[in-house]
């Protein structure tokens, strides 16, 4: 079993508390096995947008793709299933990485909502109007973070469960096909705005990660980044050294 | 090739058209015509007017009708091999003003190979006329009954087609299989009639498409449903059966699928109440699964699955949770409503009443949840540039 994240990074840096204070530092975000996980559910989500969202293009627009239209709805179908096992299946390793992988444990406990979160959400509003002059300092794991995991971890279950209903249909009642059919297409456009406003903007419109935030590949942001955005992980890691072993990684001399 | 295109009576006009074209005609002398090949003589000689494209006239409502009969074309249709007054009776008179309206249950004078009888439509209009599109009963006569599809409301002159197989070409088929008959039935022409009678019915003459467009042509118009105290099947374009439907896939589920499954005929069907009907609660289960047909659908439907609705609920569930107060009843909705509560069971009623809270709730979170993130993303687009520009300075 995995006992911290730089075991698993994929960076060619070491592991590590600060030595001399002298070379820049990285701060683990993402372990190896986390940035697989999200790049696998970031594949599959995609391919069950476009394969999904296929279904609701209009008379119009289907009759001008004439007849290759069947072949098209022969691989939407099956690339619907695939990538809908691929993200079931990444869902269901992530529960198990999150109870048998100490790194997994980590996430949970620091992934769990609190009431320091709502305060951080007042706080952080009031800091956008002006009614306050610093913004809340964060963990971990902002209220941010914490409100699209969860929504995730909801979202999946749904989507999981209806998909699974809808893929074995002649074994239910119509009336429970008909409560999955609602419930996947409305939490289809859930997700998919939710993610092109709050993830999109998090990743790719933010000023200063503009054009894109490579934490999803690399795993790792530097010192003032960290002090930044995570200021109370920041401060944790610091002072303790376990914590330095786990998440702080220094460039190859 | 519409046959009804033919049948109105002339006037003094097309009368004096008629004059014309006959002398044209007379011009070149029409003994015989060629329809694949074989040659085929025109006893009637009707072909002499109605050989040439430009014969038809503006009826007394404006609306043009084409009396021009393609002989190529009508050879090779499904009524080719019968003589023009075989349908079209009364036409001693030239200009035709005499005529009467096609009745399709005339016997034509072939014999019917199985009774040896004269052959007709008799049989296929009684079965229709007791259908759920049909007006046989006295005692309970329909409302609108210039609602209801005629013979040729459905059907044309239809083209006779080779069957596409999975053995190649349409042709090469036909000439392999023809091969192996001409042995013993000598007149090519007949073999090559028969093998197309036989292998013009092995295939959908309609796509889905068109078969939809078909029955969607009355069940679509709200307005005429519910004067029959039915639903607009509008709804249908919302199920999962469509979509298949909208990709062309073969196969796909049309009305005929489930109203005239394996066993059933598109003459004779009964409304849902009739045991007769496929779908039927009883027969759904065999419906669904379509046992014995090219395409089984849902071989493992249990009775659970096959039970309930299949075409979205509509205007009657509406009608029935709403309450007729809540909704403008015009005269012709108060036949949709009564046949609203004796169709809607309990349990139907609160299963659509669940399926529509879960549509609030998501039209309710979705903007809500939606609008939060934008305003928020938004604000916080606008504190970090404020933010930069702070630090620049």
């Amino acid at each position: 079993m995995q006992t911290s994240n730089t075991e698993n990074t994929t960076m060619a840096l070491s592991a590590g508390p600060p030595d001399d204070g002298q070379e820049p530092l990285y701060f683990i975000r993402l372990n190896r096995s986390e940035k697989i996980q999200h790049l696998l559910l970031m594949i599959s989500f995609v391919v069950l947008v476009i394969t999904g969202f296929m279904l609701k293009l209009p008379e119009t627009i289907v009759q001008k793709i004439g007849p290759v239209g069947e072949t098209l709805f022969f691989y939407r179908s099956l690339l619907h299933r695939i990538a809908g096992t691929v993200m079931i299946a990444v869902s269901a390793y992530h529960l198990f990485y999150l109870a048998l992988y100490e790194a997994g444990r980590r996430w949970l406990v620091d992934m769990l909502p609190q009431f320091k979160d709502l305060k951080d959400l007042i706080q952080n509003l009031m800091y956008y109007v002006k009614l306050r002059d610093r913004h809340p300092e964060f963990d971990r794991f902002s209220y941010m973070h914490k409100m699209e995991y969860w929504a995730l971890v909801a979202g999946t279950t749904l989507m999981s469960l209806s998909g699974l209903l809808l893929w074995t249909e002649w074994r239910w009642s119509k009336f429970v096909l008909d409560v999955a059919a609602v419930v996947h297409g409305m939490e289809a456009v859930l997700a998919c705005l939710a993610i092109m406003v709050w993830h999109m903007y998090e990743i790719h419109l933010k000023p200063h990660k503009s054009p894109m935030d490579k934490v999803w590949l690399t795993g790792c942001i530097d010192e003032a980044e960290m002090k930044e955005e995570h200021p109370l992980h920041y401060q944790k890691i610091m002072a303790d050294s376990a914590l330095q072993h786990i998440y702080i990684v220094r460039p190859p001399r | 090739m519409r046959m009804r295109d033919t049948r109105r009576s002339g006037s003094y006009a097309a009368f004096k058209i008629m004059l014309a074209l006959l002398a044209a005609a007379l011009a070149f002398p029409l003994t015989a015509f060629s329809a694949g090949g074989e040659i085929r003589t025109d006893t009637e000689n009707c072909l002499i007017c109605h050989r040439y494209p430009g014969m038809g006239r503006f009826d007394e409502a404006g609306v043009k009708r084409i009396y021009y009969i393609n002989e190529m074309k009508f050879a090779n249709s499904v009524h080719g091999k019968l003589k023009c007054t075989n349908c079209h009776v009364g036409l001693d008179k030239i200009p035709h003003t005499d005529i009467r309206k096609v009745d399709c249950t005339t016997q034509c004078h072939l014999k019917e190979p199985s009774t040896e009888r004269e052959f007709s439509h008799t049989n296929m209009v009684e079965k229709y006329n007791h259908s759920v599109h049909g007006n046989s009963d006295p005692n309970n006569p329909k409302p609108f009954p210039e609602d209801l599809p005629t013979c040729t409301y459905c059907h044309d002159n239809s083209i006779r087609s080779p069957l596409e197989g999975v053995w190649g070409t349409s042709q090469a088929l036909a000439n392999e299989t023809l091969s192996r008959c001409v042995g013993c039935h000598t007149k090519d022409h007949w073999a090559q009639n028969y093998y197309l009678h036989v292998t013009h019915r092995m295939r959908h003459l309609r796509s889905q498409a068109e078969i939809i467009k078909l029955c969607t042509s009355c069940h679509e118009d709200s307005e005429k449903m519910s004067r029959h105290g039915l639903d607009s099947i509008a709804t249908f374009k919302d199920t999962f059966h469509w979509n298949l439907v909208k990709f062309k896939v073969k196969d796909a589920p049309d009305c005929i699928s489930c109203h005239v499954p394996i066993g059933f005929t598109t003459h004779d069907i009964r409304p849902k109440y009739d045991q007769a009907s496929s779908v039927n609660k009883r027969n759904r289960v065999n419906t669904c699964s379509n046992q014995g047909g090219i395409q089984s659908c849902h071989p493992g439907a249990t009775d659970d699955f096959a039970g309930g609705r299949v075409h979205a609920y509509g205007t009657k569930a509406q009608l029935v949770v709403d309450g007729a107060q809540s909704i403008a009843v015009e005269a012709d909705e108060s036949l949709l409503s009564e046949r609203a509560r004796r169709d809607m069971s309990e349990r139907e009623i609160m299963n659509f009443k669940i399926l529509s809270y879960i549509r609030l709730f998501y039209k309710i979170l979705i903007p809500m949840v939606i609008g939060f993130m934008v305003c928020h993303q938004t604000l916080d687009l606008l504190a970090t540039l404020r933010k930069n520009r702070h630090n620049s300075h």
